[in-house]
C-alpha cells in the first residue's frame, strides 16, 4: 500500500476519545455504510442496523488499528459485507418469513430508498442478481472502490472480481433493456 | 490492449475510464485514441447502464441515527480496568505473591506474548473475514 490512508489520523483521534473525531468519522462513513447495506439488502431499516453494528466494531477496533496494515475503508466494507451476509443467510434459513428474491419495492414515508419508477426497477434488478455479482457491482459502481480494493473487500482475486462484474452488469443490462433510450 | 480487452473492461467497469483498473487506464486511453469510433460506441453502451444504475439512489442519512451511533463510541479511559479496592487485605498478600510468580512466568513467555499480539491482530482482522456461500 503506497499511499497513506486518509482515515488513519481520524482513527487515532477516535481511539483517544475525541468526540469531534467520532462525529467526523460517522459523517464520513455512515452514508457509505447505508449505501452498501441498502443495496446489498434492499431494505433501509436493515441497512441502518448494519451501519450501527459496523460502527460498534469500529469503536472496538480503533485503539488497535495499525496504520499501514490495511486501508480502513476496505476493512470497514469487509466488516459491513460480513454483517450483510449474516442477514442474507438468516433470510435463506427463514424463507417463509421474508423471501430472499423479493426486492424492496419502494420507500415508505421515512425511507430513503428511491421513489422514481426507474430507480425502483434498478433496485429490483439489483436485488435479483446473485449475491456475489450484486456485491461486485455495489462495491465498484456505488461505493466507487477501485478493483484492487473491491477484490480485497470481497476476498477474491481481481480476475474473479472482473468476472463477477461483467456477469452482473450483463444481467442488469438485459433486465433493464426496456428502460434504455432508443 | 485490443478490442476484446477494451470491451471486457467496459462491460465490467462501465463507461468511464477513471473507474477502470489503474494499471490499464493509460493503455485504454491510447487505444481509444487510435480506434475512436469503435471505442466511443463501446463506452456509450457501458455508460448507458451506468446512467440507469445512477437512477437508484441509496438510503438517506437521518440525523438521529448519526447521533445514536456517535453516542455509542467509548469515552477515553472508560471501562478498561476492573476495580479491586474492595478486596480483603488477606487476599491482597496472596495477590502480591501471585503477581511475583506471574512476573517470572511472564518473562519466559515474553516471546510468546509477541506472537500472541500478532495473533490478536489476526483475530481482530478475522472479524472482517467473510463467510461466503456459493458463488453465483
Amino acid at each position: 500500500m503506497g499511499e497513506s490512508d486518509p482515515d488513519d489520523e481520524l482513527l487515532s483521534r477516535v481511539a483517544e476519545g475525541d468526540p469531534a473525531a467520532v462525529r467526523a468519522l460517522v459523517a464520513r462513513k455512515l452514508p457509505r455504510l447505508l449505501s452498501l447495506g441498502g443495496r446489498m439488502l434492499g431494505d433501509a431499516q436493515e441497512a441502518e442496523d448494519v451501519a450501527q453494528d459496523a460502527f460498534l466494531r469500529v469503536w472496538k477496533q480503533a485503539p488497535r488499528w495499525k496504520p499501514g496494515a490495511a486501508r480502513f475503508d476496505t476493512w470497514l466494507h469487509r466488516v459491513a459485507l460480513n454483517l450483510c451476509y449474516d442477514r442474507l443467510r438468516k433470510r435463506r434459513e427463514r424463507p417463509q418469513a421474508e423471501p430472499p428474491d423479493r426486492p424492496d419495492e419502494g420507500p415508505g414515508p421515512d425511507r430513503g430508498l428511491l421513489a422514481s419508477d426507474t430507480g425502483r426497477r434498478v433496485n429490483a434488478a439489483l436485488q435479483a442478481l446473485p449475491e456475489r455479482q450484486r456485491e461486485a457491482v455495489v462495491l465498484c459502481h456505488y461505493q466507487d472502490l477501485g478493483n484492487i480494493e473491491a477484490a480485497a473487500a470481497m476476498g477474491v482475486s481481481v480476475e474473479a472480481l472482473e468476472s463477477l462484474l461483467g456477469r452482473g452488469r450483463r444481467t442488469l443490462r438485459a433486465a433493464l433493456a426496456d428502460l434504455r433510450e432508443p | 490492449m485490443n478490442r476484446d480487452r477494451f470491451q471486457t473492461l467496459a462491460e465490467a467497469y462501465g463507461g468511464e475510464l477513471h473507474r477502470w483498473p489503474a494499471a490499464e487506464q493509460a493503455a485504454a486511453a491510447a487505444f481509444a485514441a487510435a480506434d475512436p469510433a469503435w471505442s466511443r460506441a463501446c463506452l456509450a453502451e457501458a455508460s448507458a447502464l451506468d446512467a440507469l444504475l445512477d437512477a437508484a439512489s441509496g438510503p438517506a442519512v437521518r440525523g438521529a441515527l448519526a447521533d445514536r451511533i456517535a453516542a455509542g463510541a467509548p469515552l477515553p479511559g472508560r471501562g478498561r480496568r476492573p476495580r479491586v479496592w474492595w478486596l480483603p487485605a488477606g487476599l491482597g498478600a496472596g495477590l502480591a505473591a501471585a503477581c511475583a510468580v506471574g512476573l517470572l512466568v511472564g518473562v519466559q513467555l515474553g516471546d510468546r506474548a509477541t506472537q500472541n499480539q500478532a495473533v490478536s491482530t489476526a483475530v481482530a482482522d478475522s472479524e472482517a473475514s467473510l463467510d461466503f456461500g456459493g458463488d453465483a
